[in-house]
């Protein structure tokens, strides 16, 4: 940040520890936090908006060769696995019960199977195919704390960056302790498995705990930040920075340009896309 | 550079009464003031109320005065008062920030708060580590710490804001014997070399007898009885408080009776 | 303090974290594990909602997709982030209800009390009935399974009793305010979610609900009315409980600590 009033205090640039510094490593990940973000956004709001064939199948292939490239298509593809519900769901409810499609392709007993369904499934498909990738691409190879260090020297609150920090380590201590209620309650004879109706009496005693717990500790923690200056008016001291370059940002700009230009041409009808 | 309450009366908002009446204490730099008495006394209030949480941050109403370096707290910012008052309380876990990796970050919270220039964080960072004997753990989880390293690294990051005064409440209430041993050791540590005064609100009257110069006796929100630590330690009055004597001061007097002279800290360091 | 600064105080500061992390281990949980075919996954925004306002609200629905989506700490391939669009509305109608006091608890007897529980039952009973007389559940043309019919009937009467039996057991007419509020943030949370559904998933969303999609669309609505059909049939009955279980945490929170937050003042007791 060349406008920082604090950048003439400290010309010399100042060199962290390297288990502060965690300057990532290896393909894609080296990437600034940002670009790898816009890349995600973009792979997102093109096979969402850019209806019919040519936007999802694009972005996949775009985030499949992403994921290839930094080597994680394996992880990839086993993230694709974990949506078989939801795209089963798709292809069953649109193939079979699509409104309004006549041009029947099979029929299974009462229902019949139609070619705008299948399409429209089909579609459907790529998209959260697309989507799901460019999730994954974008969270294996960027740390959340990357991510928000960088946004905080782009100017992100202090407010904002400590509810998405502390949220995301405070879900999986969450998950402990409701894993340790568990299994408390599973020894003191209150079943979490078994029947549904038995599973649902068991979300009380199993919930309770977990969220009085964690609101219990809500004003000791407020004591605590104040206690720590969090309230201190102006900006806060950037203590990471992540390696940005020219060229990425000029990346940044002209693929966040193109979607929008793509977006708004396929809404608008004049770029005619199959 | 002095903690003083001068008839300091602080009622809760939406209490009916107040919660402490007309305390008076004096806190100078470099001493330790051990705060005891029965549960419910106010001892977590006063806390609150000495390092100016109460009311900049909670409410509430405060008569009398309260200063820091002579400045009233009740006229001081948050931010303002975490330059002039650390708090530490019972538990570790709700006083990390919960969103740091490592110690070292942990540490630089509070001057990132202020923020200080990056060299001058980093300076902090190291003093507040040499000062507790953290250097070790500079590179460690803040989430997978032992409950004693946890308190010094949240009393660390505290001082971090380099406060004049620290006020702790129970700061070893939830710490295992070497948890307890860990922090009174650094406690004693950092009023003898930094001069910090230190405002310590205790059960372990054995941890007191060795860290405190002053002990202040609080009953039901007000002071009953304040000298000097070994004085009012071992004042015979201090069980109808509700308030176990260290358990050196029995030993000590049953070896006087028998004609035996024993140094009472020397004791202390065998017992614990 | 002006209305926007008031919401984001260092109190729901530190309280969002908590809401988001409740708002996913719960849903998670509730979705994934129990496999129940409700959501469960607003409980900390509509807290928050209630006790911060609309726009903190809002911030901490949006939150909890994003994070549920985009972070990798309950498993990648969830398919909430484009909902949080629903979130954010149902957080912001939550910080609406908060500032007129919905919430706020008022002990009543005798025919104030049953009429609130009557009222509260009443207003389950017409949007059960409404449900029931939609076009999109009563297409005549095509008849659906007879348990369509049936299965609405009795989830109204027990949601019925069950509002009414709430505000009788508490004595607390706010129970009907309650129900009201959440039942209204069920359907503006329908309306909101099925244009998303439609155009993003093709009116699905992997979940249990489905099968009523799959019903609806049996009977010959197209893809938005088939998702805004399952929506109003499942939103309302879930954000009505959920309503519930945070009168219930409001409820059993200390009020001196409730009275801190922004409108803390909006919840506590009336004297009718």
């Amino acid at each position: 940040m060349t406008d920082s009033p604090l950048a003439d205090l400290h010309e010399e640039p100042v060199r962290l520890p390297d288990f502060v510094a965690r300057l990532p490593g290896g393909r894609y990940r080296t990437l600034n936090p940002a670009t790898k973000a816009t890349f995600a956004l973009v792979e997102a709001l093109v096979a969402f908006a850019v209806r019919g064939w040519t936007g999802p199948t694009t972005m996949l292939v775009v985030g499949l060769a992403a994921a290839a490239w930094a080597g994680l298509l394996g992880r990839t593809l086993r993230v694709l696995v974990i949506t078989s519900p939801l795209v089963l769901s798709i292809m069953l409810v649109n193939t079979f019960l699509y409104p309004g499609a006549t041009d029947v392709l099979w029929r299974i007993g009462p229902l019949a199977a139609t070619a705008e369904g299948l399409t429209a499934a089909l579609q459907a498909v790529l998209r959260v195919a697309a989507f799901v990738v460019s999730v994954a691409v974008f969270s294996f190879t960027t740390p959340a704390d990357d991510l928000l260090a960088d946004l905080e020297r782009r100017g992100l609150g202090r407010r904002a960056e400590f509810v998405v920090g502390a949220a995301l380590q405070t879900i999986p201590r969450m998950r402990e302790r409701a894993a340790e209620i568990a299994d408390a309650q599973r020894s003191r004879g209150l079943d979490t498995e078994g029947s549904r109706w038995r599973r649902v009496r068991g979300i009380v005693p199993l919930a309770a705990p977990m969220v009085f717990g964690a609101l219990s500790e809500v004003e000791e923690q407020t004591m605590a930040l104040e206690a720590r200056a969090f309230s201190a008016p102006g900006r806060r001291t950037v203590l990471r920075t992540l390696p940005d370059s020219a060229a990425q940002r000029a990346v940044r700009w002209l693929t966040g340009l193109g979607a929008v230009v793509a977006v708004a041409g396929s809404l608008a009808g004049w770029l005619r896309l199959p | 550079m002095t903690l003083r309450l001068v008839a300091a009366t602080y009622r809760y908002a939406g209490a009916a009464a107040p919660t402490l009446h007309d305390v008076e204490l004096r806190l100078e730099p470099g001493r330790v003031l051990g705060v005891v008495g029965p549960n419910e006394a106010g001892k977590s209030t006063l806390c609150l109320v000495a390092s100016g949480l109460a009311p900049a941050t909670i409410g509430g109403h405060l008569a009398g005065s309260v200063t820091l370096d002579g400045l009233e707290t009740a006229s001081l910012r948050p931010h303002e008062l975490a330059q002039r008052c650390g708090v530490l309380f019972q538990n570790p876990a709700t006083q990390l920030s919960g969103t740091t990796r490592t110690v070292l970050e942990e540490l630089a919270f509070g001057p990132r708060n202020l923020g200080l220039p990056l060299p001058e964080v980093l300076a902090r960072v190291e003093w507040a580590a040499a000062v507790l004997g953290l250097e070790a753990l500079l590179d460690r989880d803040p989430q997978r710490l032992s409950g004693g390293q946890a308190q010094l690294v949240a009393l660390a990051s505290v001082l971090a804001l380099r406060p004049g005064h620290l006020v702790l409440d129970e700061p070893t209430s939830q710490l295992d014997p070497q948890g307890t041993r860990l922090v009174g050791e650094a406690l004693g540590r950092l009023a003898a070399e930094t001069g910090t005064a230190v405002l310590i609100v205790e059960h372990k009257t054995g941890l007191l007898a060795r860290l405190a110069d002053e002990v202040l006796v609080l009953d039901a929100g007000a002071v009953v009885r304040s000298g000097s630590a070994a004085e009012v330690l071992a004042d015979v009055a201090l069980e109808a408080h509700g308030v176990e004597p260290p358990p050196a001061v029995g030993l000590v007097r049953a070896l006087e009776a028998a004609g035996l002279a024993v140094d009472p800290a020397l004791l202390e360091e065998a017992a614990g | 303090m002006d209305w926007v600064s008031r919401q984001f105080s260092t109190r729901v500061i530190a309280l969002m974290p908590v809401a988001i992390a409740i708002n996913i281990v719960l849903g998670f949980t509730v979705q994934k594990i129990l496999n129940l075919p409700i959501y469960l996954d607003s409980i900390g925004t509509i807290l928050v909602g209630v006790l911060a306002g609309p726009l903190a609200g809002a911030v901490t629905g949006a939150l909890s997709n994003l994070i549920w989506q985009y972070a990798p700490v309950i498993g990648p391939g969830s398919n909430i982030g484009p909902f949080a669009v629903t979130a954010a509305v149902i957080g912001l109608l939550a910080g609406l209800w908060g500032q007129l006091g919905v919430y706020r608890s008022r002990p009543a007897t005798g025919s104030t009390l049953y009429g609130a529980a009557l009222l509260g039952a009443v207003v389950v009973v017409v949007l059960a009935w409404r449900i029931y007389t939609s076009p999109a559940y009563s297409d005549p043309a095509n008849g659906y399974p007879s348990w369509v019919y049936g299965a609405i009937a009795i989830i109204g009467a027990i949601a019925a009793i069950g509002v009414a039996g709430f505000i009788l057991i508490r004595r607390d007419a706010a129970g009907a305010a309650v129900a009201v509020a959440g039942a209204i943030t069920g359907i503006v949370a329908a309306i909101v979610s099925a244009p998303i559904a439609a155009y993003v998933y093709e009116g699905v969303t992997g979940s249990g609900t489905d099968l009523i999609v799959a019903v609806l669309r049996q009977g010959g609505q197209d893809v938005f009315n088939a998702s805004l059909g399952q929506g109003l049939f499942s939103d309302p009955i879930d954000k009505t409980i959920t309503s519930f279980v945070v009168f219930v945490i409001l409820a059993s929170l200390s009020s001196r600590l409730v009275a801190r937050f922004p409108l803390g003042e909006r919840l506590a007791p009336s004297a009718t």
